[in-house]
Order: structure tokens, then sequence, then C-alpha cells
């Protein structure tokens, strides 16, 4: 098993040190690379959709450029849950990406190692307020990268909100029209804030009761309930959708096309997420990862997230071209992802309890 | 030598079919668990189960809607296959390739090309718009994402699997026995309803399984078109296993009693099918 252990840490401090006392910074760099040369294989990667080989290459183009021989090779995830059911039926990445909401739950269920963030030269200029999110019992075990919002996409030429409101997914007026994400924490969190719950990340049981028989209420205006972002887009723009919560990749996607759309922010605020890199525990290839992570933290790759995806990135440095996405999601603002002006998502301790109820919604 | 030949189909079924269900039985009862869970032997899920409205509400309307479409298909499929069968048309098995040709294209494809029909703005639609019939602006909303729209592209994707068994049934039928009956004074209605009827019945029951079976527990076609009203047991299944937050062992419970089901169902028809052939 090789792990990024101590003793592995200060073998490559000690080598990258020696070389560098004897021959320079040059030679330290050599050093640092014989290791990463004693990694073998291609990268193997979990991660979303478009974030591979089938139209994310730029984001990690500096990384192939520097290890054509550890080429990444990528499974596809759908969400956190379906990850952690591919690891657990044996794939063997050596990073994966779920979200700040999950950061306890796998620093804790012994899948993932911390980081070693000097190895990550982009590190420093990751927004500090993310990379906080990352750590658990003082240690990094996530590296903030993408991050966006969850909030309402409608067309504005076929809907009229009566305020901007979540209540828009729950809108009589357009049955049959309305698109819900499939994720039992986002639905009930959504009707916590909605009626303002205390805790919608942690809702006791009469509350997430409550909510579910809200849910099923309201499950006959709903058309689709969306897992893959390509179906989310392709229902709204061939009209079969007008309202549905997305992220702000969909409303690009959308803006792309002509269509007449508004990425609303709902008074109740809405969600904000966070992509966190995670290293599996007895990965072989740990220093790899780390370069891949690198590459992916530069400002060069943020500033074409965010111009080609419209997500935002956590390197601070990365602007965006477009001065809507700047203003739509306060790209310079380093709080952006919470309060006053959005809840970041957060470790739900009944995540379990949420998806029973969420699966009773849906086979009701 | 027998034994020897057996080895190898023997040891398949053992390893690819025996052996899965036999881990999926262990999650089902918890000695199998995913982390944070401790395993440990429990009837817990199985219990929930049964006493779950919501889980046995949906096999039930799983249930529903495939027998629906297997007995709409074998109905379309029946004069299909008799035609071809029967007939006596010299190109019948030109007319069975036409009939199987759908299959040369992907099952994912096939799916798909129904959303382009049946969309908001599809095929179907934008007729109904043209000809007045509906207004612009107006589309018939559930022919697609829905109930309906499952059981349609169902009943597409598998009319020819139908088709086959019910023309092999035919086909091999004594056609002697239609001229006897002829001879012996038999409307064409009649000697339909009394030989060639029950003698194609084999065929037709092997045909109405070979829907339900995979259609009971279908999820690519409901995820797809089905929407949250065509919503089935299998998309269930999918879901405990993988979205949300993975129970395993729930999922592994619907995937077992879908099997059991099935099972019982299977046995029962295949001892249908051996009575009637053997009266």
């Amino acid at each position: 098993m090789n792990t990024l252990n101590r003793k592995d840490l200060l073998k490559l401090g000690a080598l990258a040190g020696g070389a560098a006392v004897v021959g320079g910074p040059a030679a330290a760099a050599d050093a640092a690379r014989a290791l990463l040369a004693a990694e073998s294989g291609n990268l193997q990667v979990l991660d979303w959709a478009g974030y591979g080989n089938d139209g994310g290459q730029a984001m990690f183009a500096q990384y192939v450029k520097e290890y054509p021989k550890n080429k990444p090779q990528f499974t596809y995830m759908t969400n956190e849950a379906d990850a952690l059911a591919k690891i657990q039926a044996g794939l063997k990445p050596d990073l994966f990406r779920p979200y700040v909401g999950w950061v306890q739950y796998f620093a804790t269920s012994g899948l993932v190692q911390p980081w070693d963030t000097s190895l990550i030269s982009n590190f420093k200029h990751l927004n500090p307020f993310m990379v906080k999110a990352g750590q658990y019992g003082g240690k990094q075990y996530g590296i903030p990268d993408d991050w966006g919002l969850d909030a309402i996409l409608y067309r504005s030429d076929k809907v009229k909100p009566k305020s901007n409101s979540w209540s828009l997914l729950y809108d009589e007026r357009y049955k049959g029209k309305i698109a819900w994400y499939d994720d039992p924490v986002e639905n009930f969190t959504i009707v916590g804030l909605l009626r303002g719950y205390k805790d919608p990340w942690n809702q006791s049981d009469a509350e997430l009761e409550s909510a579910k028989n809200f849910l099923i209420s309201k499950k006959h205006l709903v058309r689709t309930i969306w897992a893959s972002e390509t179906d989310l887009d392709q229902q709204f723009a061939s009209g079969d959708i007008w309202i549905a919560l997305a992220w702000p990749n969909d409303w690009v996607q959308m803006k792309a096309k002509k269509l007449p759309v508004v990425y609303m922010r709902p008074k109740e605020k809405p969600i904000a997420w966070v992509g966190m890199f995670m290293l599996l525990a007895g990965t072989p290839r740990p220093h790899l990862a780390h370069a891949y992570v690198d590459a992916w933290s530069s400002a060069k790759s943020g500033k074409w997230l965010e111009d080609n995806y419209g997500y935002g990135h956590a390197n601070l440095l990365a602007k965006p071209s477009s001065s809507d996405l700047l203003k739509a999601l306060q790209l310079t603002n380093p709080r952006a992802v919470t309060l006053p002006y959005a809840y970041l998502d957060r470790n739900v301790p009944r995540r379990a309890v949420y998806a029973k109820a969420w699966d009773e919604v849906k086979a009701a | 030598m027998t034994p020897a030949l057996l080895g190898l189909p023997v040891g398949w079924l053992a390893v690819f079919f025996l052996a899965p269900i036999g881990i999926v039985a262990a999650y089902s009862v918890n000695v199998l668990a995913l982390p944070p869970s401790t395993p440990g032997f429990t009837l817990g899920a199985w219990h929930d189960f049964i006493h779950s409205g919501v889980y046995l509400g949906l096999f039930w309307k799983s249930v529903k809607m495939s027998l629906i479409v297997s007995a709409l298909v074998v109905l379309v499929a029946f004069p299909l296959a008799y035609y071809l069968a029967l007939s006596g048309t010299k190109r019948k098995y030109i007319l069975l390739l036409v009939l199987i040709a759908p299959f040369l294209t992907s099952y994912l494809l096939r799916v798909l090309a129904w959303k382009v029909i049946l969309g908001d703005q599809g095929v179907v639609n934008t007729f109904l718009f043209w000809t007045g019939i509906r207004a612009a602006g107006h589309p018939i909303s559930a022919l697609l994402y829905s109930r309906f729209a499952v059981m349609l592209v169902l009943g597409y994707v598998w009319l020819p699997f139908v088709a086959l068994p019910i023309f092999v049934s035919l086909e091999s039928l004594d056609t002697r026995l239609l001229e006897a009956a002829s001879d012996l004074g038999a409307t064409r209605r009649q000697a339909f309803r009394r030989v060639t009827l029950p003698l194609s019945l084999p065929g037709v029951v092997a045909a109405f399984l070979f829907v339900f079976i995979p259609t009971v527990g279908e999820f690519v076609t409901p995820s797809l078109v089905g929407g949250t009203s065509g919503y089935m047991y299998g998309n269930q299944i999918v879901d405990l296993f993988g979205t949300g937050f993975p129970d395993w062992e729930t999922g592994s419970v619907l995937a077992l009693f879908l099997l059991g089901v099935i099972a019982a169902l299977t046995v029962v028809f295949a001892r249908f099918i051996q009575r009637d052939v053997a009266t």
C-alpha cells in the first residue's frame, strides 16, 4: 500500500532538500520528479461528467503536458452516493470529487487521506474560506476548486414569478413545466428554507415528515426529476421544462442557445456548493494526484472553467471574461458562498434518513 | 461424459448467477454491509419492506404497467405473426426481418428517438399544431415524461420479442388440423378458436413472459421518458443502490423480492405451458 505518509514526505523533502543544497533548485525539482516517476500507470480519476476527456481537458492540460505517460483515466460519477457505491464495489480511483457537504462523511469513513498542501503550488491562491471548508480535524481532506450555486433557472418569456423565491418550484400555475433535482438533501433543505426551519440540514423527524408530505403533495406539478445535467439542458432547450433547480452552467448553456432565461437568486438565499478533490487512502499514485490537483487549481484552469462552464473557481486570481457571470456569482467576493449571500452546503448528520424520505417522495 | 459437459455451464451459472444472488442476499440481511454500518444479521430491512406501503405500492404499479404492456403487445403482435406464418406469403422472412429491423440499432437510440417524437415540440405535437387540432403553444404534455410514454416505448421496444415466439409457434402448426376442422364443418372462426389458438397458446404465453419479466424491473426507459409519474420499481432499486445515500440493504431486499416473484411466475407459467402441450 502506497500512502502519502510522514516517512514518504520526509523522503521527498530530504531528497529535494539535499539536491537543492548540492545542485540548486533545479536539482530539487529533479529529485521531486524522480519520486513522481516512480509512480506508474494512468492516474485514476473519479469525477463528474464534463470534467474529464469529455470537454474538461483544458483544466488538467498542464498535468498531461508534464506527465504524458500517466494521463488521467476517468470514471464518471453522477453524485456522491454513486461515487461511494462505485468505490465500495471495488473501483480504485486515486482521487475523486465529492462536494463540501460530504467532506466530513468521507474524512471519517477511512476511505480517504489528507492532502499534503505543500505539494500543491497553487494552494496559496485558493480561497481561504473554501480551504477551511475542506478541512476536518485540522487536516486538509478536501482541496476546493469548482464552486457554484443551486438556484432557480426559468424562462423569462413564459414564467412570471410572484417573487424571487424557492416557492417557484411549487407554483401551481406551471404544472408540468417544472423540474426538480434528484437529491434528497437539496429538496428537503429547500422546503426547510422556505418554511424557516431552525436547521434545514438537520431537520427533526416531525419537520422531515411534514416536508416529505409537502413534496408529495407538489409532485404532480413536476414533469421530471433530473439527475443528469445533460438531460436537464436538453429538456429546457426543447421547451419541455420552463422552471428548474439548476446550476450556473445550465444558465450559461441556455443563454448560449439564445433562450430568454433568468438565473434567480431566491430571497431565502441560494445554496452554494464547493467541489472538493479528495485523495483515496492507499492510492499508489499520491504524488501524481497532487500534481493533477495542482493543475486544476491554477488561475488559468480557473478562468477557463469560469468562461466555459459558468462555475466559480477557488483560485482567487481567476477572473472570467463575462461581467454577467462575475455579477451573478459575485466572483470577486471571496465570501460569496456563505452568509449573507448564500448558505454553504454542509454535513448532514442524518443523510440516510433524508434519503429514505426522498425515496418515498419519488415512489409515492 | 455428461457431468464433464455440464461442468462449464453449471460453473458459469454458479459464478455469475448464484454467487451474485448470494451476495445480494447477504446484503439484504446485513451480513454484508457498507461502512459505516457494521455487519450483523438482521431481518430489519425485510420487515420494513413488508410493512412499507410505499415499496409494495410501487411494485404493484410496475406490475400493472407491465401487465398492460405485455397484454397489448401480444394483442398487436398476434395478428402480425399470424399473417406472417399462415398467410402463405412468399415474403414472410423478409417481412419478419423488417419487423425485427429496429434491433439493428441500439436500445438507447430507439428510446431516445421517442423523445423527439413525443416532446412538446416533437413530431406529434408539431403535427397537431399544423393541423389546428391543438392551438400552438398548447401541446399535449402527457405524451412524454408520463406513464403513457413508458408503456408506449416499452411496447415498441419489446414487440419483436413477442412476435417471434408466436410466429414460431404458429409456423410449426400442423396445417392438416385446420383442413380437418374445415372438412368437419368448422367455420374459419371456429377453427381459429378451437385449433389455432389453443395450439399457439404456449408461444403466446412464452411471448407474454418475454415482455413481462424484463419490463416489470425496467429502469432505463422510465428514467429516460417516464418523468415523475413513470417512475417504476426498477428505478427505486437503482436509486437505493446509488442515489442520495446508498442503502444496499433495502435495495437488496427489493431486488430479491422482484427475483422471487418473477421466479414464481415463471414456474407457474412453465407448468401451464407443459400441461397445455401434454394435453
